[in-house]
């Protein structure tokens, strides 16, 4: 039976409606519109819909509306809220870090929740933080390439 | 003297060792990209494919009338509300937008739904009743060529065979101190793509089908959708979507003609959104290829014939098979200077998957066999593995196995170089002792 749930999307409460057993996922893409968050495998395996719920990247296929109220949730739609992008999301791309592009709204959240909890990592903590998510176009070394970068650049903007 | 127009003069060669940054990479960090799975248009219908699921089999009847039922469905279709040919491949028109007369392959496609919500679509796709009459499956390369065992396609299993002829194969195998014999057997491949195939039709006011795709080719895309649907060339316009990772899987139709056949059926807007399981059964995967090299090579480290057999699995129709296998024949010798030579390649139709292009194109196959037929060679003859590939490849002068003579952008001498230098450089050993 559909329900009215109240998610806290990107700093904002978003209305909607949905059955218990959809994901947030679905949610957040078909509801909410909300389709930086990519629908890879839908079972967990691809990294590809990762975002951060209270503050620790999760795949978004497998949690269900309901266990996401009450949680911050948020989406690589806010990461360049202000219109900025963020030092990951600008490395990935002058480091060539983007291909088709699919992974990269999922390896980016990930990238960004290490940054929050770990300013300073190295390259095997930036290797195990996105060992999650699939890319199959870059070989991923560009893309730890560019996360090193985006730490150097938060790390230098913090001193 | 005359002006230097030379690219380095000219700045022809600006691009050349800078770093340039992909035009389209920031929409694409910023999560602001719409790929076709992500686009919404007013009315839009959501489609679903019944597919065979079995491998061989005559179809008797297929019953959509439970599925045409179901609250919110607009269409269920079989192949004969298909209005054109029905047929579609890259290389020959073999494989059906639905299928008619037989299933040829688990992935064939034999009924296709539409309806205001996805939900609806599954449910309509899972009240399709099939009355199926099992034939016998041809899934191996001995199948494929067994003479008793039934046609899949009009013209029997065997679609092609090509030959590579080099020098005089006798002399070869005369003048060899060394000679190794190996099957080799490389496996079916899925490219998988982070994007599963999607797409999106409509027919716009003035009656043109528009279909919006990720894919890697759409004028051969419209080629083959115009004839299928039965509509003229400039009737259907196949609009490039933002691509998720092709490898070759793109090239060929995916969802195009489904989207479209719905669309022009319904009036009304249609997507099609494979689910992963879906895109593993369905479309093209890499050939795999059953190779029986024996190859020699004299005492003084010199390559001396390749007598091979290539067959290769192309599935239940062709697309680029005939061409992938094919190449993995030119290419069985690898970057290597073999004098004499005999390759021949069998390019089968078996009740598999079907197998197109992707990334290496039948060189990838024919190299597990060339390179390991190499390090047994090499380690026959007490040589360095690098050594013996140094000695052996492919110099300016010296023709491949077609006969095409070698210039000096053949580069595969100063690469090994380059290896044995960093090996030394780093006092790097092969795993395997030879000599």
């Amino acid at each position: 039976m559909r329900q009215r749930y109240a998610l806290r999307v990107n700093g904002e409460t978003r209305e909607t409606e949905a059955e218990p057993h959809e994901s947030l996922l679905d949610v957040l893409r078909e509801n909410l519109r909300l389709t930086g968050s990519k629908k890879g495998c839908n079972e967990a395996e691809c990294g590809s819909c990762t975002v951060l719920l209270n503050g620790r990247p999760v795949v978004s296929c497998l949690v269900l509306v309901p266990d996401a109220v009450g949680r911050d949730i948020v989406t690589i739609e806010a990461l360049a809220g202000d219109g900025t992008p963020h030092p990951v999301q600008r490395q990935m791309v002058e480091q060539g870090g983007v291909q088709c592009g699919y992974c990269t709204p999922g390896m980016i959240m990930s990238a960004y929740a290490l940054l929050q909890e770990n300013p300073h990592p190295t390259d095997e903590e930036i290797r195990f933080a996105i060992s999650g998510n699939i890319c199959r176009c870059t070989g991923y070394g560009k893309i730890v390439k560019a996360v090193r970068a985006a730490a150097e650049e938060v790390g230098r903007a913090a001193s | 003297m005359s002006e230097d127009t030379s690219p380095e003069t000219t700045g022809a060669y600006h691009w050349i060792g800078k770093n340039v940054t992909k035009p389209d990479a920031l929409e694409k960090a910023l999560g602001a990209t719409e790929y076709v799975g992500d686009m919404v248009v007013p009315g839009m219908l959501h489609a679903k494919i019944l597919w065979a699921g079995a491998p061989h089999g005559v179809i008797r009847n297929i019953d959509t009338k439970d599925a045409a039922r179901v609250p919110g469905v607009a269409a269920v279709l079989t192949a004969s509300d298909v209005p054109g040919t029905n047929r579609y491949g890259l290389a020959v028109p073999d494989q059906r937008a639905l299928a008619d007369d037989k299933v040829r392959s688990a992935g064939d496609a034999l009924a296709l739904v539409a309806a205001e919500d996805e939900e609806a679509a599954e449910e309509a796709v899972a009240k399709i009743k099939v009355d199926l009459e099992p034939l016998r499956p041809i899934l191996t390369y001995e199948d494929a060529l067994d003479p008793m065992a039934p046609a899949i396609h009009e013209g029997g299993n065997v679609f092609q065979h090509t030959t590579v002829r080099k020098g005089d194969l006798e002399k070869g195998i005369e003048e060899s101190d060394v000679i190794v014999e190996n099957a080799y057997h490389t496996h079916r491949m899925d490219h998988v793509p982070m994007e599963p195939e999607a797409g999106l039709a409509y027919v716009d006011p003035s009656g043109v089908l528009n279909i919006l795709v990720g894919t890697q080719y759409p004028y051969r895309d419209r080629r083959q959708i115009a004839p299928a649907l039965d509509l003229a060339m400039n009737k259907v316009r196949v609009i490039q979507a933002p691509i998720g990772g092709g490898f070759g899987r793109k090239d060929d139709i995916t969802a195009e003609i489904h989207v479209g056949l719905l669309a022009l059926k319904t009036r009304r807007p249609v997507r099609l959104v494979y689910t992963r399981e879906e895109s593993l059964i369905a479309n093209t995967k890499r050939h795999p290829m059953a190779m029986n090299f024996r190859t020699g090579a004299r005492k003084d480290g010199l390559l001396t014939f390749l007598d091979g057999d290539i067959y290769g699995d192309t599935g239940a129709g062709v697309s680029l098979g005939a061409y992938v296998i094919k190449k993995a024949g030119i290419h069985a010798t690898g970057p290597y200077d073999v004098p004499n030579i005999r390759v021949d390649t069998y390019t089968l139709y078996t009740n598999n998957l079907v197998s197109g292009a992707m990334r290496g194109f039948g060189v990838m196959q024919a190299a597990v066999a060339h390179e390991s037929q190499m390090d047994q060679l090499a380690h026959r003859l007490g040589m360095s593995p690098l050594e013996f590939r140094i000695k052996n490849c492919l110099k300016p002068g010296l023709a491949s196995s077609t006969g095409q003579l070698m210039n000096e952008g053949c580069g595969i001498e100063a690469t090994l170089q380059r290896i044995k230098d960093y090996m030394s450089a780093h006092d790097l050993r092969f795993n395997r002792p030879h000599a």
